[in-house]
């Protein structure tokens, strides 16, 4: 008889919802919650042999969750599983992370394959979907009879050390591993058939995934120049010499903001710029090219504008992850916002 | 009554085998080439080629072919306006009308060692770079040449002549020697036939054209329309009974992976697809033909419109958009794309992706937008293959590779680790020809 190891967090394990997502590791003998529901998939095959059970928040906490870890890897590695399954987590953000950080240290530490299910928007795909199977469910437990079954048999074929097909024919999240193959059709006979599937509405996959662009839209044109104020703002890197927050080369985290109220020009071995992506000598020996505070003085003296907020901001726009960009982009909007700018110059290289 | 009724039949004649002989002739689908007579039949032609001599290769050979340029459909008009590949022996009257016979699972293959002078068209980036295909092994199933008999023309080149020289008088030889063994069908019955005829619209079905765009930039690197390289050209409406009788021929060299051959253009995997379910599922309404590799993000936009402006004349629903070439080349499939969507036209399209060794690395495409929503996988370039010892090699004794670090040339005949694909003959499936691609776990 094959052996599996489930997990499952406060809530499915019956102690209790949000009040007791503190609640430390502990383990139950046999099937318990969801675990009987995976159970009644495999007949006299597969049983659970143990469920794991953890608090959300506990196991969230880096601390803590560092802290679990040898005990976690004792109570599995205690009983031989030959698969671990966590959840299903549906929409629920921490019990998703929960399930498939967990799975990902019992496949990648301890060598046993893994497999959770959840929700096609839960966040821990986008953090752990690339390395671990991962399978869809409904939006809410409300569909846990159906969300099971496809996981659940899934398991078996894991426990079973099966050959594991594409996502296309298994149905867990495409992971991003692709590999080339020879397709049954040809490429010519499938790129007609999705076009017939487009112009009839009918469901079709694109081969290729999107990358999940968003729309941003532009900001409202500036009417009254002469009332803005203007604030300054570069990816190309420029700071004052030594980089005094160490504001990284690249794959940037942070921004710097840097008072320039008093000055009518950026110089030369004032400023410099520490951008890793491209050649900086004439960035540094005129950091007006990126931040073209003489121009904006000269403006400002004019009354074009009404006056060039006090401080830049900067950063190296290279290799910076979206979910960065986006983030330090809200921070930096929000705190112009909250300043009374009215209207922003962005410099790029 | 319509003004435009085209109609062409294609006759077929299926070639089973290959074999050199004294005197050429096509009988019981046996093709005996006698050398001679294809040298003669050239001869006149030969200013910049000092020598041609030929190898005939079969299906499930254990062979390689190397320095492949281009690859020719066999075929003769028999009856109709202008001629096959018409424009480059002769005046460029549209062809796609009338009768064509066609030598069945029959290729002319053009393989030469086109020099590497810094002073020629291979200066640079785009030179020619050694097309390698196994008939065989694990890289048979990227080109559909391992399927079909080749007769490879092998080419010895004068010195110093030009590039356009060189380049100009391998294809003019390719192409006669084609027709001079298709003419070998004249008079002949047929295996079979197919009529090809999109005069019949159904106003049930939705109507489809196909986007095809073809790499220009220059010598080794370049496509013809009726002859003539497509240099500057905005986007035009071809029919696809033109690219069927070989409108569009390659002079493609520089990217192995990603080129066309002609025999592509003239048996071209989607048309032919679409062909199939014209009046079934779909009204197959033409062919949009222009040219990738423009210069600007201006020479981009203005492409994209010109053909989606003629896609809207022909009261298109849907369009099919395939390029030849790599990133620039994507550059502009995705601008037509995204235009065509914003004007209510649903667009598809077959490319070849990156991802690194597992797929994971980077990103897929060097370019794509939003609206590139249905997207088929020629297969991935960034993945590594080993091909096997053979035990016959056809093009030469070793390869030609790596140009860039000073050239690399290894035995042709002994395995050889590629980290991509780029340097295998349709490796990057951009004509859909093959069923290779990216599997998604």
């Amino acid at each position: 008889m094959l052996k599996a190891v489930y997990y499952i967090n406060q809530f499915y394990a019956g102690i209790g919802g949000e009040a007791m997502a503190d609640v430390g590791l502990s383990c139950e003998e046999g099937a318990k919650g969801p675990a009987m529901a995976a159970e009644a998939q495999w007949g006299e095959e597969m049983k659970v042999v143990r469920t794991i059970i953890c608090g959300d928040n506990y196991v969230n906490t880096d601390t803590k969750y560092e802290a679990m870890l040898g005990e976690l890897r004792q109570r599995i590695l205690e009983v031989q599983p030959d698969v671990f399954v966590a959840g299903p987590a549906f929409n629920a953000g921490r019990y998703g992370v929960a399930c498939a950080k967990v799975c990902d240290y019992v496949r990648r530490e301890l060598g046993i394959p893994a497999v959770t299910a959840m929700w096609w928007e839960n966040p821990a795909i986008g953090m752990y979907g690339k390395d671990n199977y991962i399978f869809p469910t409904t939006e809410t437990a409300a569909g846990m009879r159906k969300s099971m079954p496809p996981m659940a048999k899934f398991a078996l074929k894991l426990a079973r050390k099966e050959e594991i097909g594409p996502a296309r024919t298994e149905g867990y999240f495409r992971t991003g591993h692709r590999y080339n193959e020879y397709h049954e059709k040809t490429g010519a006979e499938r790129v007609v058939e999705m076009l017939l599937d487009k112009l009839n509405g009918r469901p079709y996959t694109t081969e290729v995934p999107l990358r999940g662009f968003e729309q941003v839209a532009a900001a409202p044109k500036v009417t009254e120049l002469n009332e803005a104020v203007v604030a300054l703002i570069t990816t190309g890197g420029l700071v004052p010499v030594g980089n005094p927050d160490k504001l990284k080369q690249a794959f940037a985290d942070n921004y710097g903001k840097y008072d320039i109220s008093n000055l009518d020009s950026l110089d030369k071995g004032v400023y410099e710029s520490i951008h890793g992506g491209y050649d900086t000598t004439d960035a540094s020996n005129d950091p007006h090219r990126l931040v073209p505070l003489d121009q904006m003085r000269e403006l400002e003296r004019e009354g074009v504008i009404k006056s060039v907020f006090p401080y830049f901001y900067t950063l190296c726009g290279v290799g910076t992850n979206v979910e960065n960009s986006k983030e330090m982009g809200q921070r930096i909007a929000a705190d112009l916002k909250k300043s009374g700018v009215t209207a922003a110059l962005l410099t790029s290289t | 009554m319509p003004k435009m009724k085209k109609e062409l039949t294609r006759q077929y004649f299926d070639v089973k085998d290959a074999k050199f002989g004294e005197k050429t002739a096509f009988e019981n689908g046996v093709l005996t080439i006698a050398k001679e007579e294809l040298k003669e039949e050239v001869s006149s032609l030969m200013q910049a080629v000092s020598e041609i001599d030929f190898e005939i290769v079969r299906p499930g050979e254990n062979c390689r072919i190397i320095h492949l340029l281009d690859t020719i459909q066999p075929m003769i008009k028999t009856d109709g306006e202008g001629q096959q590949y018409s424009g480059f022996f002769g005046d460029p009257v549209m062809a796609g009308t009338g009768t064509t016979n066609v030598l069945n699972g029959f290729t002319v293959m053009e393989s030469a060692a086109l020099p590497w002078d810094e002073s020629s068209a291979s200066s640079g980036l785009l030179y020619p770079r050694d097309a390698i295909m196994d008939m065989t092994g694990p890289i048979a199933g990227i080109t559909p040449f391992s399927q079909t008999v080749n007769l490879v023309i092998l080419y010895q080149l004068t010195e110093d002549k030009s590039s356009v020289e060189y380049d100009n008088e391998i294809r003019m030889i390719g192409i006669k020697i084609s027709t001079y063994l298709a003419g070998f069908t004249k008079g002949l019955e047929p295996d079979s036939r197919e009529v090809f005829s999109v005069d019949e619209v159904n106003p049930e079905l939705p109507n489809v054209v196909l986007v095809w765009q073809c790499q220009n930039q220059g010598p080794y690197s370049n496509t013809y329309l009726y002859g003539q390289p497509i240099d500057d050209m905005v986007p035009t409406l071809l029919h696809p009974n033109d690219m069927l009788d070989g409108c569009v021929v390659s002079g493609n060299y520089v990217w192995p992976a990603f080129k066309v051959p002609t025999y592509l253009h003239v048996n071209h995997p989607i048309l032919l697809e679409l062909y199939r379910k014209h009046g079934k599922e779909l009204n197959f309404r033409g062919v949009i033909f222009c040219r990738s590799h423009n210069p600007s993000n201006w020479h981009k936009t203005r492409c994209a419109n010109i053909g989606v402006k003629i896609a809207q004349y022909l009261d298109a629903d849907g369009l099919i958009m395939a390029w030849e070439g790599g990133g620039n080349a994507a550059t502009d499939g995705m601008l037509t794309i995204q235009c065509a969507e914003k004007h209510g036209i649903k667009a598809s399209t077959i490319t070849f992706e990156f991802g690194g060794v597992d797929g994971t690395e980077g990103i897929l495409l060097v370019d794509d937008v939003p609206e590139a929503d249905a997207i088929c996988s020629g297969g991935s370039i960034e993945k590594p293959y080993v091909i096997p010892d053979v035990e016959r090699v056809v093009g030469g004794d070793t390869f030609r590779l790596n140009k860039e670090s000073g050239g690399f040339f290894p035995p042709s005949d002994k395995s050889l680790r590629f980290e991509q694909t780029t340097h295998f003959y349709l490796g990057g499936n951009q004509s859909g020809a093959s069923t290779l691609f990216a599997e998604a776990y």
